[in-house]
C-alpha cells in the first residue's frame, strides 16, 4: 500500500455551519462571546480538550500468480493528551510482526527471497496552540533489525483574520541506518541516508461547501539507496523529489455527504514519476458513516530500471537478462517497484458512533498493480501483477 | 468509564417555554452548566426587558429626547449590531419599530386609525439614535428601544457559550423555538474520524392541517449552530380574509405578508433569528437576499409550497 496519500485532510465542509461568514453571520459574531461557538472562528487551531485513545489492528495480505505473501499487524495505538490549556502531546506506536517475501523481480524468477521480521515504530508530537496559529514538533523512531530510521519535524500553521485561508510550513529531518549483518550476507554494512524535507501548503475555503488544500513537497536526500537483498542493484547515491499535493473537499447537500477527492504529483531524479487520483464519499446516515472510495496511480519507470530481455518468443530469457544486467557499469535494478505499472485501488470503510465519544470502524481496500494498467499504454514488461488485500479494524474514544 | 446520560432541564424565561438538554458522562458538571446557562439566560432577560423599569433598555427609553444616557461594553455590542442589521436590511430590521405595536390590536383584531399611525411611524428610525462612545440617546421624544427582535437568540447563543466553556460538548438550547445545538464539528483529527449523532430539530407548521394539533413541518438535523424561525402565525388576526400578522414594515406600520414562515440554519442563532426576520419582512425578495448571505434556510411561502436552499441540511 505505498500509495497510500498521506492523512492529514482538510477539515470537511458542512452545514449548517456556514464557514464563510455572511454579512448578518459576520456581525453577530462581533457580540461578546459569540466568536467562541463557531469552530474556525474564534481560534483557527483549538487545543484538544479531551484525552483521545484509539486502537487499530490490521492484517494485509498480498499475492503474485502462484505466490501468496501475508502480513498479520499487531495492534497499533494512538493516544493524544491535552496538557494545561494550550498544548497537546500525542504518540503511537506499533508493533508489526511482517512475514513474506519482497517482491519477485521479473516474473520468471523462480526464488523470491523469503524474510521475516519484526518491526517496532513509535512517534511522539507536541503541539502549542496559539491564537489562530500551532506549532508543532515530533520525533519518530522505526525499528527493524536491518532498517532503524529516526526522524525529526518541525510545522506551523497558522490562518488569516477570517479563517479562510490557513498556511502551513514544515521541515523534516529523517536518518536512516540499513545494516544487514544480521542475516549473514554481508552486502549493506552500517550504511546511512539523510533526507530533508521542506513543505509549504495552504488551506483555503472557497464557498461554505467547499474546501481547497494545496500542498507542495521539496525532499533532497543523500546516501544509500540500494535494495542490498537484489542482485544488480545499484541505484544513484542521491535521490531529490517533488511532490505536489491537491486536495478538495465539498459537501453535497442533497445527500448530507461529503466528496473528498485528491491527486497527487510525484516526481524524482531516479526519473521516477507517478500520478495519483482519488475520491472518496463520506455519508453519514445516522450513527453510521459508510465511506466508499478509489484511488488510481500510474508511474513512469527510473531511469536506471531494467527491463527483461525476452527471447524472440517473447519469453523471459534468464541469461541474456542476467547478461545484459551485469554488462552495465552505471545506476541499474530490477526492482518492480522502480518500473512502470499503474494501480487501482477500491476501498470501503463503515464507521459506528457506539456513543458520541466512542466509534469503531472497519476499512477494507482492495488492490491491484500491473504493467497494463499504466496510463496512456503497457508499463514494464513482464512485471508480475500485484493483488492486495487489506483489513483494519479500529476503536477510538475520548474522555 | 462514567455511563453515557442525557439530561433535560426546563425553564421558563423571556415569556417562552425553555428548555436545554445536555449529552455527556459527568452528571455533576451537567448540572452546574446547566445552571450556569440558565442563570446566563436570566442575566440578559432581566438586563435588556423593556418590561421592567429598570432595565438598561428602559433607562434609554425613560431619557428619550433627554440626556444621553451611559451604556456598558455589551449593550453597546448590541446596539453596534442592531445598527448593522439596521443597514445590511435597507432599513427593514429596526429596534425603534418596536412602539407600532401600540396600533396594532391583534387580540381584538382591529385595524389601527391612520392618524394613530401616522404619529407612531414618525417615531421610527434607526437614523435617530445618536451614539457617541459609550453614550446613546433617542432624539425623539417618545422614541423606544426594543431588543426583542434578537435578545432571546442572543441568549440562547450566551447560553450555548456557557455550556461550552463548561465542557460542555453535545447540548441544545431551546429558548422558545430559538435553538443552538452544541456538538462535535463534521471533521476531527485524530483516527478514526467519526460523527456523532445530531439533534433532531422540529419545525412548527405554519397552518397546522386540520384536527392536528402538533405535526410537524419538517424535521431537521442540526449538528451545531443556530437555527431559528419567524412565522405568521405568532400574534395575528385576520379580517375580511386578510391575515394581519405582528410583523411589521417600519416605514408603514403596516403588516408584511407574503411568507407563512422562514426558517434559517446558520452558525449563530442571534444571526439566524435576524435573517429570519429580514427575510419575512424583505418578503417576495427574501430568497435572493438569503442566498446573498449565504445562509441555510427552510421557507414556507403563501401557497404553503416549501423553497429551501441548495445547502439546507437535510430533513
Amino acid at each position: 500500500m505505498n500509495d497510500q496519500p498521506p492523512d492529514d485532510q482538510p477539515p470537511d465542509p458542512a452545514a449548517p455551519i456556514t464557514r464563510r461568514a455572511s454579512g448578518v453571520l459576520l456581525a453577530s459574531l462581533m457580540l461578546p462571546g459569540l466568536a467562541a461557538l463557531v469552530p474556525g472562528t474564534a481560534t483557527a487551531e483549538s487545543a484538544p480538550e479531551k484525552t483521545t485513545i484509539a486502537i487499530q489492528y490490521g492484517t494485509y495480505d498480498d499475492r503474485q500468480p502462484g505466490y501468496d505473501r501475508v502480513s498479520v499487524r499487531a495492534p497499533q495505538w494512538y493516544l493524544q493528551v491535552p496538557v494545561a490549556d494550550d498544548w497537546a502531546i500525542a504518540g503511537s506506536w506499533v508493533g508489526d510482526s511482517v512475514s513474506g517475501a519482497s517482491p519477485r523481480l521479473h516474473t520468471e524468477r523462480s526464488s523470491a527471497s523469503r524474510m521475516s521480521d519484526y518491526r517496532k515504530a513509535g512517534d511522539v508530537k507536541v503541539t502549542r496552540y496559539l491564537p489562530r496559529a500551532a506549532l508543532s514538533a515530533s520525533l519518530a523512531y522505526s525499528d527493524e533489525h536491518d532498517y532503524t530510521s529516526r526522524a525529526l519535524g518541525l510545522e506551523a500553521r497558522w490562518s488569516t483574520d477570517d479563517n479562510n485561508r490557513t498556511w502551513t510550513i514544515g521541515y523534516g529531518r529523517t536518518l536512516d541506518k540499513i545494516d544487514n549483518t544480521a542475516s549473514g550476507l554481508n552486502t549493506a554494512i552500517d550504511q546511512h541516508r539523510r533526507t530533508h524535507e521542506l513543505m509549504a501548503g495552504v488551506t483555503q475555503v472557497l464557498t461554505p461547501i467547499d474546501i481547497v488544500q494545496a500542498n507542495l513537497t521539496r525532499s533532497m536526500g543523500t546516501g544509500y539507496y540500494n535494495d542490498p537483498y537484489k542482485t544488480f542493484d545499484q541505484r544513484p547515491d542521491h535521490r531529490d523529489a517533488w511532490i505536489g499535493m491537491l486536495r478538495w473537499n465539498h459537501y453535497v447537500s442533497q445527500a448530507d455527504a461529503a466528496l473528498r477527492s485528491n491527486y497527487r504529483y510525484y516526481t524524482d531524479t531516479f526519473g521516477i514519476r507517478s500520478h495519483t487520483l482519488g475520491v472518496e464519499w463520506a455519508q453519514p446516515l445516522g450513527r453510521w458513516t459508510l465511506t466508499p472510495g478509489a484511488r488510481y496511480m500510474t508511474q513512469r519507470a527510473a531511469s536506471f530500471y531494467l527491463d527483461p530481455v525476452l527471447d524472440p518468443q517473447g519469453r523471459y530469457d534468464t541469461g541474456a537478462t542476467l547478461a545484459s544486467a551485469a554488462s552495465i557499469t552505471g545506476s541499474k535494478s530490477f526492482d518492480p517497484r522502480l518500473g512502470s505499472f499503474g494501480a487501482a485501488t477500491l476501498s470501503a470503510k463503515v464507521g459506528y458512533a457506539i456513543a458520541p465519544e466512542t466509534a469503531i470502524s472497519v476499512k477494507f481496500e482492495q488492490y491491484q498493480q500491473t504493467s497494463g494498467l499504466r496510463l496512456g499504454g503497457s508499463g514494464s514488461p513482464d512485471i508480475a501483477p500485484l493483488h492486495a488485500r487489506f483489513l483494519q479494524v479500529g476503536l477510538t474514544h475520548k474522555f | 468509564m462514567a455511563r453515557w446520560r442525557s439530561l433535560r432541564f426546563e425553564f421558563t424565561a423571556m415569556a417562552s417555554t425553555c428548555s436545554i438538554a445536555i449529552d455527556g458522562t459527568d452528571e455533576a458538571r451537567m448540572r452546574r452548566a446547566a445552571a450556569g446557562a440558565i442563570a446566563e439566560v436570566r442575566r440578559i432577560e432581566q438586563k435588556y426587558s423593556r418590561f421592567r423599569d429598570d432595565s438598561i433598555i428602559s433607562r434609554i427609553n425613560r431619557a428619550a429626547g433627554g440626556m444621553p444616557v451611559d451604556i456598558d461594553a455589551e449593550t453597546s455590542s448590541l446596539l453596534d449590531f442592531a445598527g448593522q442589521l439596521w443597514t445590511l436590511s435597507d432599513g427593514l430590521f429596526d429596534i425603534t419599530s418596536g412602539v407600532l405595536q401600540q396600533a396594532w390590536d391583534f387580540r381584538q383584531g382591529r385595524l389601527p386609525d391612520a392618524a394613530s399611525l401616522q404619529r407612531l411611524v414618525a417615531l421610527v428610525g434607526w437614523q435617530h439614535v445618536e451614539r457617541d462612545g459609550r453614550q446613546v440617546r433617542l432624539a425623539v421624544p417618545g422614541m423606544a428601544l426594543d431588543v426583542g427582535g434578537f435578545g432571546k437568540e442572543y441568549a440562547a447563543d450566551r447560553a450555548a457559550a456557557q455550556l461550552q466553556a463548561s465542557g460542555i460538548g453535545q447540548a441544545l438550547v431551546n429558548l422558545g423555538g430559538d435553538l443552538h445545538a452544541l456538538g462535535p464539528e463534521a471533521s476531527e483529527r485524530g483516527m478514526p474520524a467519526h460523527r456523532p449523532r445530531p439533534w433532531q430539530v422540529d419545525i412548527q407548521h405554519p397552518r397546522l392541517p386540520a384536527g392536528t394539533s402538533s405535526a410537524p413541518l419538517a424535521s431537521l438535523s442540526l449538528a451545531r449552530g443556530g437555527l431559528a424561525t419567524s412565522g405568521d402565525y405568532e400574534r395575528f388576526f385576520v379580517r375580511d380574509g386578510r391575515r394581519y400578522c405582528h410583523l411589521l414594515d417600519p416605514r408603514t406600520g403596516w403588516p408584511v405578508s407574503h411568507w407563512q414562515s422562514i426558517s434559517v440554519l446558520t452558525a449563530s442563532t442571534t444571526a439566524a433569528g435576524a435573517l429570519a426576520t429580514i427575510a419575512m419582512l424583505k418578503q417576495e425578495d427574501a430568497l435572493a437576499w438569503l442566498a446573498r448571505q449565504g445562509a441555510s434556510y427552510l421557507a414556507v411561502g403563501p401557497d404553503g409550497c416549501l423553497s429551501r436552499d441548495p445547502a439546507a441540511a437535510g430533513a
